[in-house]
């Protein structure tokens, strides 16, 4: 079904800035001026990316991130192969809720490859807010997984950073690589048969 | 490119969240929140009529529950446009819109929505209200005939 080679997924409280980071990902933007959106269910992004001189499509999952929709946010980071889970450094109750998905994603998806990232780096930068989540903690929570990245949606600062070491580490993976190629065979296998088919069905 | 129209649940989630519904029903009081999670893996289905019951079910979330407005008439505009029912579908994006018009996520779903009528020649006609909507219903049986060959 999924024409993707790479599934990613964003997990997080609600207002940690996932939407954010995907639009300016995605769209080299920010919406600064318009009001909270809150995200509904699950939204699809997908952008196609080079690593080591070959393209990849990857599909970005973002989810809502309210527990009202906990049940829906498992349906989606199934299968992904990678999981970014993001916390604003200045709230407490936002790692607490990354902790929650680092220990979800540890027992429901063992093969996932799982990315801290703490958001609104300006504001931390500017001073406008008070980091409550001490360095250290991250760093040490770092250490079990792919990496941790401080990015402002705001100045687009290590947001292309973050994705990009995302597909070079999918790619240099060479287990799912082999999965990708063959799921891309399969794609054109259906296809071709999709097409015959089709053709049969016409009567002109 | 695959989009939140194309997006299939598995028979394993429909499954799990049709047990829960179906417990609830049983004992008599079924929450906002399992006919929510139901309703959102019936209008995800392949099938057009679990998508007709999870419109339903919506409908009536949406009478009863206030709180949810925008959540069920997101998912009503995605299992409309699903059985080809664009017009609805588009009535419901309308109905959103005029709560928030900037959202993003259903001004992308209208762009699809618009974008898929275009491609089945049945932009144009958007006019006509009544008659698109039969044509529409007229469409979406004879997909679901053929796809039973
Ligand atoms: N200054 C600043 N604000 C941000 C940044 N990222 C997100 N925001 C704001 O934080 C709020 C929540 O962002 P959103 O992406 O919708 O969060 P989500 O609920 O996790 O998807 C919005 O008002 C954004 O404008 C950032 O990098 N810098
Ligand atoms: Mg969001």
């Amino acid at each position: 079904m999924s024409r993707c080679d790479f599934k990613i997924v964003l997990l997080g409280s609600e207002h940690v800035g996932k939407t954010s980071l995907v639009l300016r990902f995605v769209n080299c933007r920010f919406n600064g001026g318009t009001p909270y959106q809150n995200t509904i269910g699950a939204a699809f992004c997908a952008k196609t990316m080079q690593s080591n001189g070959k393209d990849f499509n990857i599909g970005i999952w973002d989810t809502a991130g309210s527990e009202r929709y906990e049940a829906m946010t498992r349906m989606y980071y199934r299968g992904a192969h990678a999981a970014i889970v993001c916390y604003e450094p200045s709230s407490l109750e936002s790692w607490a809720r990354l902790r929650h998905w680092l220990q979800e994603l540890r027992t429901v998806e063992e093969e996932c490859k799982v990315y801290l990232c703490g958001t609104k780096k300006d504001l931390l930068d500017a001073g406008a807010v008070t980091r409550e989540v001490p360095e250290d903690i991250v760093a040490t929570y770092s250490q079990g997984h792919r990496g941790h990245f401080l990015t402002s949606s705001k100045t687009g600062e290590n947001v292309d950073e973050l994705f990009q070491k995302i597909v070079d580490d999918c790619a240099a993976d060479m287990r799912l690589m082999k999965n990708v190629e063959e799921l891309r065979l399969q794609l054109m296998k259906d296809e071709a048969i999709y097409k015959s088919k089709r053709k049969d069905f016409c009567s002109c | 490119m695959e989009d939140v129209l194309d997006e299939v649940v598995s028979s394993e989630d429909l499954q799990k969240f049709e047990k829960v519904f179906h417990e609830q029903l049983h004992q008599g009081k079924v929450t906002h929140k399992a006919q929510f999670e139901y309703a959102w893996c019936l209008v995800r289905s392949r099938y057009p009529t679990d998508i007709r019951k999870g419109i339903l079910l919506l409908k009536e979330l949406f009478n009863s529950h206030p709180d949810g407005k925008r959540d069920y008439l997101f998912y009503l505009a995605i299992g409309n446009a699903r059985i080809k029912e664009y017009n609805k579908a588009l009535h419901y994006v309308k109905a959103f819109l005029e709560i928030e018009p900037a959202n993003q996520q259903v001004l992308a779903l209208e762009r699809q929505i618009n974008k898929r009528m275009e491609k089945e020649g049945l932009i144009g006609m958007a006019v006509a209200g009544g008659a698109v909507l039969a044509l529409g219903g007229l469409v979406g049986l004879g997909i679901a005939l053929a796809s039973k060959k």
